[in-house]
């Protein structure tokens, strides 16, 4: 993951960051499809001007940037579709790729986690973020990055102790 | 080692779904598609937000200038209740001076403003935080002789580009 940075082809950029990058934007997206759109948008629009991977913290910014703008474009619809996507939910295609009770136990755990320090693990674990590099990305100091990340481990601890 | 390792271990086991095989293509598209189109796309966008806030500053100033005309005809018009036409006349030089409305202030009013987040202007190399904040506006004029005042208030909206470094 380290080489990302000076690749120069967009495809081995993406394709390295892709898996990640959905899953970071899953946060925001209620659908596969819709943090598809969103990571499509962000980075066109952040390869168009950066043209490499140097500045990760800021791609990550612009995927949240644009994923916030979804959501403030798509709550009308949000609202209308409330109770339909309850069920929806169900069967939208998981974010992990499961193999045993013990992750999906995990993947549930994280489901429980807030949002400031579920996004904060995504960026950490599945997209080997530095703590300088998460504090850029989601304008926050790196003390309070480290902090979210930390908490967010010791509640996915004791979830699982108490499951 | 850490109270954590053991969880982390466990997470980083846990791999995320693959992107749908065709959004490499997508993007692939979309790039091509914005290099096509980048001339164009380097100048409209920009273009327009600012034709928007001149026009609507202009239509402003202009509903400020026709209400400032219509209350002088208003101020010279003769209080006896003879049609207008009669006092086309020349006023008194008072009659003018007493009429004469002197700029007494403006205020500007942000009521409403919105952090957009980043955006990538195609003019620029460097993305910007776009800030778009509603305003209104009030020009005021007084007559210093009789104490009367005008007012015009109109709304104006503004969007404001800020570049943003990378650390």
């Amino acid at each position: 993951m380290e080489d990302v940075a000076t690749y120069e082809s967009w495809k081995t950029c993406f394709s390295e960051l892709a898996p990640g990058l959905v899953l970071f934007a899953r946060q925001w997206a209620r659908s596969p499809a819709d943090a598809e759109d969103i990571v499509q948008e962000a980075f066109v629009r952040f390869w168009r001007t950066q043209r490499d991977i140097t500045n990760r913290g800021l791609l990550y910014a612009s995927v949240r940037s644009i994923a916030l703008d979804f959501i403030r474009r798509d709550s009308r619809r949000a609202r209308r579709e409330s109770v339909a996507m309850s069920e929806i939910d169900q069967n939208v295609a998981p974010a992990f790729e499961t193999e045993d009770d013990t992750q999906r136990a995990l993947v549930a755990a994280m489901e429980l986690l807030p949002g400031d320090q579920r996004e904060v693990l995504t960026l950490k674990i599945w997209n080997d973020l530095t703590f300088a590099e998460i504090a850029s990305a989601l304008g926050i100091s790196q003390n309070t990055a480290a902090s979210r990340y930390r908490y967010a481990l010791a509640a996915l601890k004791k979830n699982l102790a108490t499951t | 080692m850490n109270d954590f390792s053991e969880i982390e271990n466990q997470l980083k086991k846990l791999r995320p779904a693959q992107p749908s095989a065709d959004l490499m293509s997508r993007i692939e598209r979309a790039l091509a598609d914005e290099e096509k189109s980048m001339p164009t796309a380097a100048v409209l966008p920009r273009e327009r937000r600012f034709n928007f806030n001149w026009i609507s500053r202009g239509l402003g100033l202009a509903a400020a200038a026709a209400l400032l005309m219509f209350a002088f005809v208003r101020l010279q018009k003769p209080t006896n209740g003879k049609p207008a036409i009669a006092s086309t006349a020349p006023a008194p030089a008072t009659a003018t001076n007493s009429s004469a409305f002197v700029p007494a202030g403006l205020t500007q009013v942000v009521y409403h403003t919105r952090d957009e987040g980043l955006h990538f202007p195609t003019s620029s190399t460097q993305p910007m935080r776009r800030v778009r904040s509603q305003t209104r506006e009030t020009l005021q004029w007084r007559n210093p002789k009789t104490g009367a005042t005008l007012r015009i208030s109109y709304p104006r909206e503004e969007v404001s580009l800020t570049p943003v470094s990378g650390q």
